[in-house]
């Protein structure tokens, strides 16, 4: 047992060093110059460590404005599409009504639904409206979510229909079941998605890159490719934005990670 | 629970006498239904406007000469897909997609099952650390992750031919091109796939797992025979919402490749953008955008398809099993 114990647990860290390699290989290189970066002499370590990548991001680009712009986008969103995905959960799991069966398939489909189908027309439409360059524009389209709606009414499912007709007999009104009863058991599924939706909204390019023209307003994952000039490449500077950006994706997901395993599990296994 | 019995028992014989109209059911609220109405408007409103909407916009556009910069819109009927069918690259974008969508989702799916059931096995220690470690590439913006292995894959001082000893052009040699964006995208997406696993493994009955190792059942007949059967949920889910992430991806061949050396690393998706947002044809980018949305319904709903007919087999022999142990 002792040697299989040892085996597995040596087989699982060979293979995470050779996953966290490139990351941690991003990190380092971050603190390297770019002389070193693309020399021909490669090391792991760097063999002058600099700060300028990290002093000369805000010059290159207004990283923090972008950075800003970034965790303004993605709470709010995520604020808000968490929050329509629990009410939309809690009606399509808890009320009967003509209907409700179809409207939910509906709602399924359309997450068949790629982005590269209504892109065209939204683009046209948000310029018709003269959404552009506004972060109504962004957050309009992300704040109904149909995976968000799926994963609530999967988690909510798992709520005895008894506690809610107590709750009614009680005297207590929807929104009170709905925002003390029904929501706070669903924490797992909340974790689960709002960790999704973050990152998925932290790290989306094209929708943002179409909408927002101005460069204040626009988002870091955009703004991360300003680094990658017409001839060359600023690597080091890239590096040290990068490994800047991932820390609220971090922070999300070490608050949430606890319950997130459980939280997944809602999304897939009873549907 | 015997709480909310014994509530509704007392409620439901006093309700009758406190109302004096007689039995009846409980008359739905009205909260109950103005929070239904306004959530079903909501969602329908939203479908109709950014999903009904826009389909039906992308469709009569794909019969269209579409240039928004000059403002044309000009009918042309199907010419835009008899252009497309006749297009060479859109066949070579169809196989790559094709290519790309089979060798991501078998990587992800297996690294993320190998990784998961290691870390499931109560033999591991490090479960929390590991979990976190696998889960990092995930967290990493895209367009990041596509820098940093176009740097990796330079032929010149990339870290993979370095690490390897290899001389490859990986993204410059139409051999290895499409397999490198492959290989970038299991690494930055298979941690997801690790968390769901994990999650379905845990969601497995501990009783199931203990009378198998009773039985004498060893780790590899377990697997075989007992946790993937229960884990064909979970399986079914990740290789269709893979699938559906797969056949949109794009940005790292925006980043690494711009479809190139020649048309080795054209996604449909990748066309999609190019012919639109590049070439500012809208009709024709229509036009490739709809046979993509009709290849996503058909390729989904064949896979639930067979999903359906071969998940009756083993959940008929679960209840057996279950009616069988009834008894002791």
């Amino acid at each position: 047992m002792k040697v299989r114990v040892f085996a597995l647990n040596a087989t699982l860290a060979v293979v995470g060093v050779i996953i966290v390699l490139p990351f941690f290989w991003m990190i380092l290189s971050a603190f390297k110059s770019n002389a070193e970066i693309v020399g021909f002499e490669q090391s792991f370590w760097p063999r002058e460590w600099t700060l300028q990548n990290f002093i000369s991001i805000q010059t290159k680009l207004d990283f923090f404005r972008l950075f800003g712009n970034s965790v303004f986008l993605s709470v709010t969103i995520t604020a808000l599409s968490v929050y329509t995905s629990l009410v939309g959960g809690f009606v399509f799991a808890k009320y009967r009504f003509r209907g409700r069966g179809v409207l939910f398939a509906v709602i399924l489909s359309t997450m068949m639904v790629t982005w590269a189908v209504v892109i065209i027309p939204r683009y046209t439409m948000f310029r018709e409206i003269g959404l552009t360059d506004s972060y109504a524009s962004i957050i309009i389209p992300a704040v109904i979510s149909a995976f968000g709606i799926f994963m609530m009414r999967q988690s909510m499912d798992a709520v005895p229909d008894e506690i809610l007709e107590a709750a009614r007999i009680d005297g207590a009104s929807e929104w009170f079941i709905f925002h003390r009863i029904v929501a706070p058991m669903s924490v797992n599924a909340i974790s689960a998605l709002s960790i999704f939706i973050f990152l998925w909204v932290w790290e989306d390019y094209l929708w943002p890159y179409l909408m927002i023209s101005s460069e204040e307003k626009q988002v870091l994952a955009v703004g991360l490719t300003t680094f990658n000039g017409q001839y060359s490449t600023d690597y080091g500077g890239l590096f040290a934005a990068t490994s800047l950006a991932i820390v609220p994706v971090m922070i999300v997901y070490v608050i949430f990670q606890r319950r997130f395993i459980a939280g997944a599990a809602s999304a897939a296994l009873k549907g | 629970m015997s709480i909310h019995t014994s509530t509704k028992q007392a409620a439901s014989s006093s309700a009758p006498a406190a109302s004096a109209s007689g039995p009846r059911r409980i008359r739905k609220p009205a909260s109950e239904l103005w929070l239904r109405n306004i959530t079903v408007g909501t969602v329908m409103v939203s479908i109709v406007a950014l999903l009904l909407i826009p389909i039906g916009i992308a469709l009569v556009g794909s019969f269209h000469d579409w240039n928004p910069l000059n403002g044309t819109f000009d009918f042309t009927g199907i010419d835009n897909y008899v252009e497309l069918f006749a297009d060479a690259t859109f066949w070579r974008a169809s196989a790559n997609t094709l290519v790309f969508g089979i060798l991501a989702i078998v990587g992800r799916v297996v690294l993320g099952l190998a990784i998961a059931y290691a870390l499931f096995s109560k033999l591991s220690r490090w479960r929390t650390f590991f979990r976190t470690i696998f889960y990092l590439p995930t967290v990493m913006p895209l367009v990041a992750v596509a820098f940093l292995w176009k740097l990796m894959y330079n032929p010149q001082f990339g870290a993979i031919n370095t690490l390897f000893g290899l001389d490859i052009n990986w993204l410059f040699d139409p051999r290895y091109s499409l397999l490198a964006i492959v290989i970038m995208t299991i690494w930055k997406d298979f941690g997801f796939a690790v968390i769901l696993f994990l999650a379905g493994l845990y969601a497995i009955p501990e009783d199931v797992l203990e009378a198998a190792s009773v039985d004498g059942a060893n780790a590899w007949r377990t697997f075989w025979h007992i946790i993937l059967p229960l884990l064909r949920p979970m399986l079914f889910f990740v290789v269709i919402t893979s699938m559906i992430g797969y056949l949109q991806a794009f940005v790292q061949v925006l980043v690494m490749t711009n479809g190139g050396p020649g048309t080795s690393t054209q996604l449909i998706s990748f066309m999609i953008y190019d012919q639109a947002f590049v070439k500012y044809d809208f009709g024709y980018a229509s036009a490739i955008a709809f046979v993509l949305l009709v290849a996503t319904a058909v390729l989904t709903a064949a896979s639930w398809r067979m999903n359906q007919s071969a998940i009756d087999t083993p959940r008929r022999r679960r209840a057996t099993k279950r009616s069988e142990k009834r008894p002791s």
